[in-house]
């Protein structure tokens, strides 16, 4: 079952307002960033082709659209929930886990830019 | 009975005295490489540190094993891993006839050097939650010994002390806060006088990449080296709060330069790799600045653990072209003591060995265009290419994998001849203005995307060149259909040998570059070969097994054989020559 893009689409929208709590959570624990940077740095958490590129472009080359160390993933027969739980738990040796790095709502920005890419 | 006879059959019963109560072998080992071993420019029987020698060689100065006789070199034995997942990407180390090595998730083997049968194994508990987290692991590139014990790092951030005699845990020292950087150590460790020091993983991760020597008898950290923003001098070359997580890991091991007591230390890019910032790097993009000491070369004093002096290879390193590559060539040639060390970028530079002055810079490969060149006088890049917002064109080149990649060349101090691996590939690049990660957290720092293509001259391919290490004239070369990764290793025997990524181990005339062997071990190489002598016989070990991050890009480039190569087994291979 696909998850719809709306549904991933609305999560990325609503994001901004969660998003600043958890970074701030980090960057406490973290100790010194700046309120400034915080406030950069939030609303960009959603956009699911930057979020690509600064995770994922790594090794799924062309920003998706063609196989390197990972798969191809521009349509990908993979079903919604397989994308999901593999973001999350990754792939020992594979591909890193990212489910304690993204919650619910910047994966779904992220499987939201994943169906939308072309070949 | 006379004196002397009184004398003789003293001896004869101190010496049965001495055959009973001194086990073969085990007890007579020594437990830390001797000195002259170290500093000499070939290792003989034994292989006591990564590189071969301080002076990183990889070459072996025996000769049992020749340009003759090679021809007769068959498997002597076997030993395979536990969960080599990433394929074994170690280098081994031998001392007295035990032949010790490191698999993923930092398990280390100590087997008998002359016939594979374990004398101990030791597997390290890993935070898996973190493991997983990481994408430059489960694997371990490899170990060092010296005071009794045997060294290995872990990708959750341990440096980590065993008996060499048993394998059971001297210390253990947690260095890094891996849970936070998310980076570990991979790279092999090296022991320095007292100390074992060890450099961090870490480029596009948000880290500072920090250098960590640590007292090889008690486990305590001695000191401490940010690889990023180090000292003042360097914190004033990053834009804002850019050096917070600028990157710079030493992930390779260095070498030790016992005539002038330095640490050398090459050092990884900056993060995050590639930047929007164009020809106005040095005020604006997400780290502006030259970015010190990323892609560097830095010379440390291992008794304080401060920076004596450096050269940047590469100035805001724009390309991940970093200088991580741990090898650093010792020569004494025409009254200069000069260092070899290769850049990932495919260029070679020589240097200085008493203050890191460029003495000359040559390219490896062919299809290089980031610079137009590079000054050979004073190292300063021409006509650097710096990367704005958008598709780059023409493509870049090298490819992210580079012009050399991590594994080590070799140089023939008989012949005057370095051996070393180059890589000829391109690829497109899309630089994109991405959210700068001002905290060290568990994510990737990449400003890009991108896809590898064949060079303007012709297939994707690799080369085994000998060469002139200082002025780069190149004798004779060997060309792969796809690039070997693994390290080379050159011998007395007046032979150099080369794992390549299909999985054959080939043997060349060290002077002609002329096929003399060739084997099949039946999985890519990705790890260091290296010879050694047990039992009076010349062994030459390979590790083989398949799954590097570079390696994995084959099966996109070339298809088959990797498409179907395993990436989660391997083997130590130890070849000798038929009886």
């Amino acid at each position: 079952m696909r998850v719809s893009l709306l549904t991933a689409a609305s999560l990325a929208i609503i994001w901004p307002w969660l998003s600043t709590a958890t970074f701030s959570q980090q960057s406490n624990s973290a100790g010194s960033a700046s309120p400034q940077a915080q406030a950069e740095a939030s609303p960009n958490d959603v956009d699911g082709r930057k979020m690509f590129t600064s995770n994922c472009g790594f090794c799924h080359q062309d920003g998706g659209r063609h196989a390197g160390r990972g798969p191809k993933l521009s349509k990908s027969e993979r079903s919604d929930e397989f994308i999901i739980e593999r973001i999350k738990k990754g792939k020992t040796g594979a591909m890193p886990a990212y489910g304690e790095v993204f919650n619910d709502a910047q994966i779904g920005a992220l499987l939201a830019y994943i169906r939308g890419l072309d070949d | 009975m006379t004196l002397r006879e009184r004398y003789l059959v003293g001896c004869a019963a101190l010496a049965v005295a001495s055959l009973v109560t001194v086990s073969p072998t085990r007890a007579q080992a020594p437990t830390q490489p001797p000195e002259a071993a170290l500093n000499a420019e070939a290792a003989q029987n034994n292989w006591p540190t990564y590189h071969g020698t301080y002076k990183s060689y990889h070459y072996s100065g025996l000769d049992q094993i020749n340009t003759g006789n090679v021809k007769n070199l068959e498997v002597a034995w076997m030993h395979f891993p536990e969960r080599a997942t990433r394929g074994v990407q170690s280098t081994p180390l031998a001392i007295d006839g035990v032949l010790y090595y490191s698999g993923s998730y930092s398990r280390v083997y100590a087997l008998d050097g002359a016939t594979g049968k374990t004398i101990w194994a030791y597997a390290p508990e890993l935070d898996e939650d973190l493991v997983s987290k990481q994408t430059h692991s489960p694997y371990n590139r490899g170990i060092a010994i010296g005071h009794g014990n045997l060294y290995v790092g872990t990708v959750d951030g341990r440096l980590i002390a065993l008996s060499l005699k048993d394998g059971k845990p001297v210390w253990d020292t947690k260095l890094l806060d891996s849970k936070k950087v998310t980076v570990g150590f991979t790279g092999a460790p090296l022991v320095v006088k007292d100390m074992v020091i060890i450099g961090a993983q870490g480029g596009e991760w948000p880290g500072r990449g920090p250098i960590f020597a640590v007292d090889g008898k008690s486990g305590q950290k001695k000191w401490e080296f940010f690889t990023v923003a180090g000292t003042e001098e360097a914190k004033a070359t990053w834009g804002g709060d850019s050096w917070r997580t600028g990157g710079g890991g030493g992930w390779m091991p260095g070498t030790y330069d016992p005539e002038t007591n330095t640490v050398w230390w090459g050092t990884a890019n900056p993060a995050p790799l590639y930047d929007w910032a164009g020809a106005d790097w040095k005020k604006s993009g997400p780290r502006p600045g030259d970015n010190l000491y990323t892609t560097s070369v830095i010379a440390l004093d291992p008794d304080t653990g401060k920076l004596k002096f450096y050269h940047q290879e590469l100035p805001h390193d724009a390309w991940d072209f970093d200088s991580s590559v741990g090898e650093f060539v010792m020569l004494d040639r025409g009254g200069k003591k000069l260092v070899v060390h290769a850049n990932k970028s495919g260029y070679v530079f020589v240097y200085d060995r008493s203050n890191a002055k460029v003495e000359n810079v040559w390219p490896l490969v062919k299809n290089i265009n980031f610079v137009k060149s590079i000054d050979p006088k004073t190292g300063a890049l021409i006509g650097r290419r710096d990367l704005s917002e958008g598709k780059v064109d023409p493509p870049l080149c090298p490819a992210i994998a580079g012009g050399i990649s991590w594994n080590s060349g070799a140089y023939s101090p008989k012949n005057g001849l370095f051996y070393r691996i180059g890589q000829e590939w391109c690829m497109e690049l899309t630089v994109e203005k991405t959210t700068p990660v001002l905290e060290p957290m568990a994510q990737l720092n990449l400003g890009a995307t991108f896809k590898f293509v064949p060079p303007p001259d012709g297939p994707a391919r690799g080369h085994l060149s000998a060469r002139d290490p200082v002025t780069g004239e190149k004798k004779w070369e060997v060309n792969y259909k796809y690039p070997p990764l693994a390290s080379v290793l050159a011998t007395a025997g007046n032979l150099v040998f080369v794992p390549d990524a299909e999985g054959v181990v080939h043997a060349y005339n060290a002077d002609t570059g002329e096929e003399l062997w060739s084997r099949n071990n039946g999985i890519g190489h990705n790890g260091g070969i290296i010879s050694y002598m047990a039992g009076g016989k010349q062994y030459i070990a390979v590790p083989a097994g398949w799954g590097s991050l570079v390696g994995d890009e084959f099966v996109a480039l070339f298809g088959e054989p990797f498409k179907s190569m395993s990436k989660n087994t391997g083997a130590l291979i130890v070849f000798a020559l038929r009886q």
